[in-house]
């Protein structure tokens, strides 16, 4: 990758990149998980890499990316690294495209900081007093699935302090962006998906309320992405 | 004879290959008989043809005189143990199954007409009635239709299902989709090794995207990992399900019964303890039999802990005083265990794999991307998973199996579309749900020289086909060397 071709997607690069494509796997092979995903912006014909996004790309179907320039332009894929980047896989169909590594060595797997700790391990919480707050569970495009070692360890993360704050009431507001094209189903079933993990782990009786076009929030799990921090249930604990 | 599990050393060439050879006259009390009432010793060897399986019960031996694993309970005389033999590493090998049937002229137990034949409407006294048996090492599993959840609660199922073909038929007439209930055929699993597939690693499900499915009846999280479709979250609700069915009890087990078979399930261990070729398979340093597996914490993930069949990775450095070929194999079992953990490859188009977690479809990874649990190399997450297995564009054709038409009513199936073909539904024959159809859960790796065939529905004949299977579904391009080496590590476990 030219410092050119970097200096260029800089220049398109406003405060968050955002475009719609299909994905690309290189196969590079640096051990387990260390294939690249490569995507196109179509706009500007820059070749992005979004392997580090929690989750990777589908190569059947079509990928919503937002992102920011990476500090660090290692080029380990052949493209130009995004992270923080997000990556939602939506229900357009692609055809597949996967590329040799072609000298390209990928990514080294390194267990991300974000993964929910095992069974049994202790989950230290700041103690009391408590007092009201508001945890984040961010999602992808258009979905409830609570991802896996990014919103999961929020999840775990909260959970862990419900536990021990004991909070009076508990309020878990669904969001769809319907700015971005999300529909307001899509706010309950974040809602009810986020209830029912609470549920789950022994915390009953959450109110389900639903709302659209949240503000952006800079809150942990976000990562300074504008777009996708929008995209989230709440979890209210009051007192 | 039962061997008495002693420590000899090696060579193993001292015993001779012939007395480990299960092709000459089986030992008489090689099977148990329900109501037998033998003593279960705390250490017990038996024979096969890559060496010995042995099993540990902790806690000492136990009197199965009066006891509910090994009494016949129902009317048709079947006992728990009948289908979950020690010999066969608690399950059941083809071989143990078509020597009873010649033993007993297929009056065994084993051939009841409910399950143990192709269908009960059958003339039940014809081989052919029991070919699914007999040939496969299948039983009948019986499931209801539209699909009931652990409450027992009717699921509105979001796929239609058809009959295109019913070889057993046990489809169709009476029985089929239409009249409620559908048959399926699957190996028995192995009971033995229990508090590993009950183990719960994490408090989150990565393939569901929630936490820990939760017990209705106790309200507590459950590891999912029991049978291949998922359809029973507890020990408990898994033997009143063999009682009601397999054993054809009317009201079920006592509280008694189930303690007494949920205590003698939790204290059995069963591994390979010799190798034929290998000697024994803690010898030298490695740690294979049963004894690390009584002995280890359940449910570490292999790869923040004790890497999965490292135990096997002091035979990387050969022992003094052994053969060529003893070297040779020991040798080819440690790479086969960094095969395992090493050789990647692609993963594709695998239902609960590549979605809907968001590893990635492809996902660059190797056989311990999943069979990922310390020890046992079951799945440390609940192990659903479409490995292609039952779906005739995978699998080798099977036309001695059901196959079912299913058409998605509403997504269409992530990979197989809105309509496709396979021999059994699997894990959606529990939840109801288009996007678990093929899904059957991982088992555990342990106990394989005694109980081929391998995969829930004996796709595998043999270790080879094991690997075969995978490397033809996943295209790998293992060598000859791999493959060997691989199926070497897998006769040890």
């Amino acid at each position: 990758m030219s410092f050119a071709l970097i200096a260029i997607a800089q220049s398109v690069q406003a405060a968050e990149l955002r475009f719609t494509t299909c994905p690309v796997y290189r196969d590079t092979d640096y051990g387990r998980k260390s294939g690249c995903w490569l995507a196109d912006d179509p706009l500007s014909g820059i070749r992005y890499d979004v392997s580090p996004a929690p989750t990777k790309p589908d190569w059947n179907l079509a990928i919503l990316v937002e992102g920011k320039l990476a500090v660090r332009q290692d080029n380990p894929c052949g493209g130009v690294v995004l992270d923080p980047v997000r990556v939602s896989v939506l229900d357009e169909p692609c055809p597949r495209h996967m590329l040799p590594a072609e000298g390209f060595p990928g990514r080294l797997f390194v267990l991300p900081r974000r993964n929910v700790a095992p069974t049994g391990d202790p989950r230290p919480v700041d103690p009391p007093p408590y007092q009201a707050r508001t945890f984040p569970i961010f999602f992808d495009y258009d979905r409830a699935f609570v991802t896996y070692q990014h919103s999961d360890w929020l999840l775990d993360l909260a959970v862990a302090w419900l536990q021990a704050a004991k909070p009076k009431r508990i309020v878990v507001t669904g969001y769809a962006v319907t700015q971005q094209g999300e529909s307001k189903a899509i706010a309950r079933a974040r809602a009810e998906r986020v209830a029912h993990s609470l549920k789950q782990y022994g915390i009953a009786g959450a109110l389900v309320r639903t709302g659209v076009n949240p503000a952006p929030t800079d809150a942990e799990g976000s990562d300074g992405l504008i777009e996708p921090s929008r995209r989230r249930a709440e979890i209210r604990a009051e007192f | 004879m039962i061997y008495a599990f002693k420590r000899f050393l090696f060579p193993l060439a001292a015993l001779g290959i012939a007395a480990l050879s299960i092709s000459a006259a089986s030992p008489p009390d090689r099977w148990w008989e329900p109501g037998e009432g033998r003593t279960f010793p705390e250490k017990l060897a038996y024979p096969n043809d890559h060496g010995e399986i042995e099993l540990i019960l902790t806690g000492g031996a136990l009197n199965t005189k009066g006891h509910a694993f090994f009494e016949p309970l129902g009317p048709n005389g079947r006992a728990c143990v009948t289908c979950h033999q020690p010999a066969d590493a608690m399950s059941l090998s083809l071989d143990s199954i078509r020597t009873q049937w010649n033993r007993t002229a297929g009056k065994d137990p084993l051939f009841a007409a409910y399950d143990g034949s192709n269908c009960p409407t059958l003339p039940q006294g014809e081989r052919a009635s029991h070919s699914l048996l007999l040939d496969h090492g299948l039983i009948r599993i019986e499931r209801s239709w539209p699909p009931k959840d652990w409450a027992g609660k009717a699921v509105k199922p979001d796929f239609r299902i058809e009959m295109v073909r019913d070889p057993t038929r046990c489809n169709s007439g009476e029985y089929g989709p239409d009249k409620g209930r559908i048959s399926v055929y699957r190996r028995p699993r192995p009971v033995a090794n229990m508090k590993y597939l009950l183990a719960m690693g994490f408090p989150y499900d990565p393939k569901l995207g929630q936490p820990m499915d939760i017990d209705p009846e106790t309200g507590k999280p459950v590891a999912g990992n029991l049978l291949a479709d998922n359809r029973a979250p507890t020990l408990k609700a898994q033997m009143q399900d063999a009682a009601l069915t397999h054993l054809g009890m009317l009201r079920g087990l006592n509280p008694e019964q189930r303690q007494q078979i949920a205590d003698f399930e939790t204290r059995i261990y069963a591994a390979q303890g010799v190798s034929k070729a290998g000697g024994r398979t803690d010898a030298d340093g490695a740690a294979g039999g049963p004894r690390l597996l009584a002995d280890a914490v359940p449910g570490k993930l292999g790869s923040i802990g004790r890497a999965v069949w490292s135990e096997f990775q002091p035979w990387e450095k050969d022992a003094p005083g052994l053969t060529a070929e003893q070297i040779a194999f020991r040798r080819s079992v440690a790479r086969g265990a960094r095969a395992f953990r090493e050789k990647t490859f692609l993963i594709t188009d695998s239902a609960g794999i590549n979605t809907p977690v968001g590893f990635g479809n492809p996902v660059r990874n190797a056989c311990n991307f999943c069979h990922n649990m310390s020890q046992m190399g079951n799945d440390v997450a609940p192990g659903q998973v479409d490995l292609g297995t039952t779906v005739p564009s995978f699998a080798e054709p099977a036309p001695h199996l059901p196959l079912f038409r299913v058409t998605c009513l509403a997504r269409p199936h992530q990979f197989y579309g809105k309509s496709f073909l396979t021999t059994d539904p699997g894990f959606a024959l529990t939840t109801g749900r288009c996007d678990d159809i093929g899904k059957i859960t991982l088992q555990s790796n342990r106990g394989l020289a005694a109980r081929a065939p391998y995969f829930s529905n004996a796709l595998a004949k043999d270790l080879r086909g094991i690997v075969d299977y995978y490397d033809r579904r996943y295209a790998i391009g293992y060598t000859e060397q791999e493959k060997q080496d691989l199926v070497n590590l897998m006769s040890v476990l």
